[in-house]
């Protein structure tokens, strides 16, 4: 830590990086992998944007706004299009309020799929990183392990085979 | 008396004398530090002979008996009433304050940076972003403005209030001496060392940090160490379940959620701490540090927002969140009794000036304009010049896209240059012009002393404000910043707004569409004079002669 790095002044910041150096310096490797773990656990940061499993629905979540759908129909078709849609135009209020807590409920339950997506995201990076540590200190006890002699298999060992259990029981 | 003048419609009539100052804050919680505020004005303001009530929108439970809905201060409110506005979030009470009758003043408590938000909260990021648009609608509502540390007075400054202060923050000391709860302190006395979090869980108050720097503190230093971290925990919320994760990660042992906490299990919490350690990257003011200071328990702080000015000098102030080196800090603490002493002292003597008695006399001298009815000094309108903003300007003034900038406010006639300041200082002061060469300069503190892993220019609230309410022309140099992309689509409609950037950042795709054609890129080798000339000229919306 540097002096500029502090600010106080009783005591001051170079009384403080005196004591700092009084401590006894950390091993080496304990350091080293304090940071190689500090660097494996750093998260990304969250992306703002929705889930994009999620974007679909959350298009179609406010449900008072809707355009009537096209007909094919040469000219009762459109006739019937645009009273839908003067239907729709002079009842916005009333469709607003009748919606409303679906709306809501929309929001709701969207927000509810986004948590579960973000948990889950966060138990796999854990899950993940916790295989990484273990296959890790697995090889670090392999390798402490005293190496076999030259010629020595599995597959050579002098142990005797067992006989198979019998199945004749002995009374 | 008769009314002494007419300041203005919107902000109410002046008298005076106030008969009645009542407070109007969004949601009145109990224990919290804005609800504590609010209870002590209350009882100050009746002391001094005022009658005065607490207005909310919503409350606690506990509160219940002391609050009166906000709806009912129309009713209430007459030509001699002067209310106190608390913000600190998004209240959509604006209209309420911009239709009631008499003389009105805002408390600003300070707004958590929607950025703190975004990914784990959409909601609360909303209500943060709504939170500093209601900041600047209020200003045209109010006559006068305080806030709790020069930090936020700052940003008030860079909304457009004029006369902005510092109202002193009451803190009442003897809600601290509640005896230790005696089982708790059982418990985590057994010898290890313990280090102590206080405050919600929240993005912004970085646990995370936290329990990176006490795993490096009980791996380096004290294997018998314990974290006690005493606030709300929800492990559904996104934010908390990834600290949860992050506790698995790490695997430091006797880690311990206290959850919320009662008054007595807080001072067992206090009274078994070795130190006191906050990560927080943003604070309006800071209350847990100053009650660890009267617990005599020392601080370690990282030295973001207003934490420096709070710290006042006292304590251990870190510009560093390396978990390494802020855990030799709590080394040192716990094994240099020589130098914890001296904190505790230091600490102490900052506390000094915060009694009761001595805070109340300064509230008072700070309020009397108001309650007297003195009007506020004249309003001066404000000149629509050309800002330049350049974020990077203060740490590398050579760069080329810092020297663009100076170069284009110099070719405009009373152009000033916008950029974040690179010191942290224990004492924030309001965005002042300085004169920099022949350029006007305006130094904005930045909300945190480092920022990102490439250890970017750190974002600034107040600059970020003060964007958002430049009345002139805007050029952003670059593009390609943080508060380019934060501010570029709220700007007021007709801002004229320009941008530069440079390789190897690109503005994103929402900068790009609200420059538009406006949006140059300065390639290595171009000739700076032409292009600010060319950017002087793009600006130049009155086609003054340039100065050179």
């Amino acid at each position: 830590m540097r002096a500029e790095d502090l600010i106080t002044t009783n005591p001051t910041a170079e009384a403080v990086l005196e004591s700092l150096e009084r401590l006894p310096t950390p091993e080496p490797e304990k350091v080293e992998a304090l940071r190689r773990r500090f660097a494996a656990t750093h998260a990304p940061p969250t992306s703002a944007a929705w889930p994009p499993f999620l974007e679909g629905a959350r298009m179609k979540r406010d449900t008072r706004y809707a355009d009537a759908p096209s007909s094919h129909r040469p000219l009762v078709g459109p006739a019937l299009v645009m009273a839908k849609r003067a239907f729709r135009l002079a009842f916005q209020p009333f469709i607003n309020e009748a919606f409303r807590r679906q709306v809501e409920f929309n929001e709701a339950i969207l927000d509810a799929l986004a948590l579960i997506h973000e948990h889950q995201r966060v138990q796999a990076r854990t899950q993940s990183l916790w295989r990484q540590e273990v296959e890790r200190q697995l090889e670090q006890l392999t390798s402490r392990l005293p190496s076999p002699p030259p010629g020595h298999t599995p597959e050579h060992t002098e142990e005797k085979p067992r006989p198979a259990p019998s199945r004749r029981r002995s009374r | 008396m008769a009314n002494v003048s007419l300041w203005n419609s919107k902000r109410g009539t002046a008298s005076s004398s106030a008969e009645a100052v009542h407070q109007l804050v969004p949601r009145l919680a109990w224990g919290d530090a804005v609800g504590n505020q609010v209870r002590y004005l209350r009882d100050l303001l009746r002391g001094w002979g005022y009658a005065s009530e607490i207005y909310a929108e919503q409350w606690d439970e506990a509160c219940r008996d002391e609050v009166r809905p906000a709806r009912d201060y129309a009713r209430d409110a007459g030509r001699d009433t002067a209310l106190l506005v608390h913000h600190s979030f998004e209240s959509r009470l604006v209209p309420l304050v911009a239709k009631a009758k008499g003389r009105k003043a805002l408390l600003y408590h300070n707004v958590t940076p929607e950025r703190f938000f975004e990914g784990s909260d959409r909601h609360v990021a909303r209500g943060s972003r709504l939170a500093r648009e209601e900041l600047v609608q209020l200003r045209e509502h109010v006559t006068h403005a305080w806030a709790y540390s020069h930090f936020s007075v700052e940003e008030l400054s860079a909304a457009g209030y004029r006369d902005a202060s510092v109202l002193p923050f009451a803190v009442d000391w003897n809600a601290f001496n509640v005896p230790p709860d005696a089982a708790l302190r059982a418990q985590v006395e057994d010898g290890c060392a313990n280090v102590l979090f206080v405050g919600r869980t929240v993005p912004s108050k970085r646990l995370e940090d936290v329990l990176r720097v006490f795993t490096a503190y009980q791996r380096l230093y004290q294997p018998r160490s314990r974290l006690l971290v005493a606030g709300t925990l929800y492990s559904t919320a996104p934010y908390d379940a990834s600290v949860l994760a992050l506790r698995e990660q790490l695997g430091p042992d006797r880690v311990v959620f206290l959850g919320r906490v009662d008054a007595a299990q807080l001072s067992a919490c206090f009274a078994s701490a070795t130190a006191y350690l906050s990560m927080s990257r943003h604070e309006g003011f800071g209350v847990p540090l100053l009650e660890a200071m009267y617990r005599g328990v020392p601080v370690v702080a990282y030295g973001a927002a207003a934490v420096p000015e709070t710290m006042g000098g006292a304590g251990l102030t870190t510009l560093s969140d390396d978990p390494a080196q802020v855990a030799g800090l709590l080394a040192v603490l716990e094994r240099d009794p020589a130098l914890r002493a001296r904190v505790v002292e230091a600490q102490r003597q900052r506390l000094a000036p915060l009694g009761q008695q001595a805070v109340a006399q300064r509230v008072r001298e700070a309020l009397t304009p108001f309650l007297e009815g003195r009007p506020p000094s004249a309003l001066q309108p404000a000149t629509p010049s050309v800002t330049v903003v350049c974020p990077g300007f203060d740490a590398a003034p050579d760069a080329p896209m810092s020297r663009l900038a100076r170069a284009v406010a110099d070719r405009l006639p009373d152009a000033r240059l916008w950029t974040v300041r690179r010191q942290v200082m224990p004492l924030q002061l309001a965005p002042r012009k300085e004169r920099d060469g022949a350029t006007r300069v305006w130094r904005f503190t930045p909300d945190e002393p480092s920022f990102g892993p490439d250890r970017d220019t750190p974002p600034s609230s107040s600059l970020e404000t003060g964007v958002r309410c430049a009345p002139g022309p805007l050029l952003f140099a670059g593009a390609d910043e943080d508060v380019a992309r934060r501010t570029v689509s709220r700007l007021p409609p007709g801002t004229r707004a320009a941008g530069i950037w440079a390789a190897p950042r690109a503005p994103d795709a929402a900068v790009r569409q609200a420059l538009g054609t406006r949006l140059w890129e300065l390639t290595p080798g171009r000739d700076l004079t032409s292009l600010a000339g060319e950017l002087a000229r793009e600006l130049d919306v009155e086609g003054r002669p340039h100065a050179r």
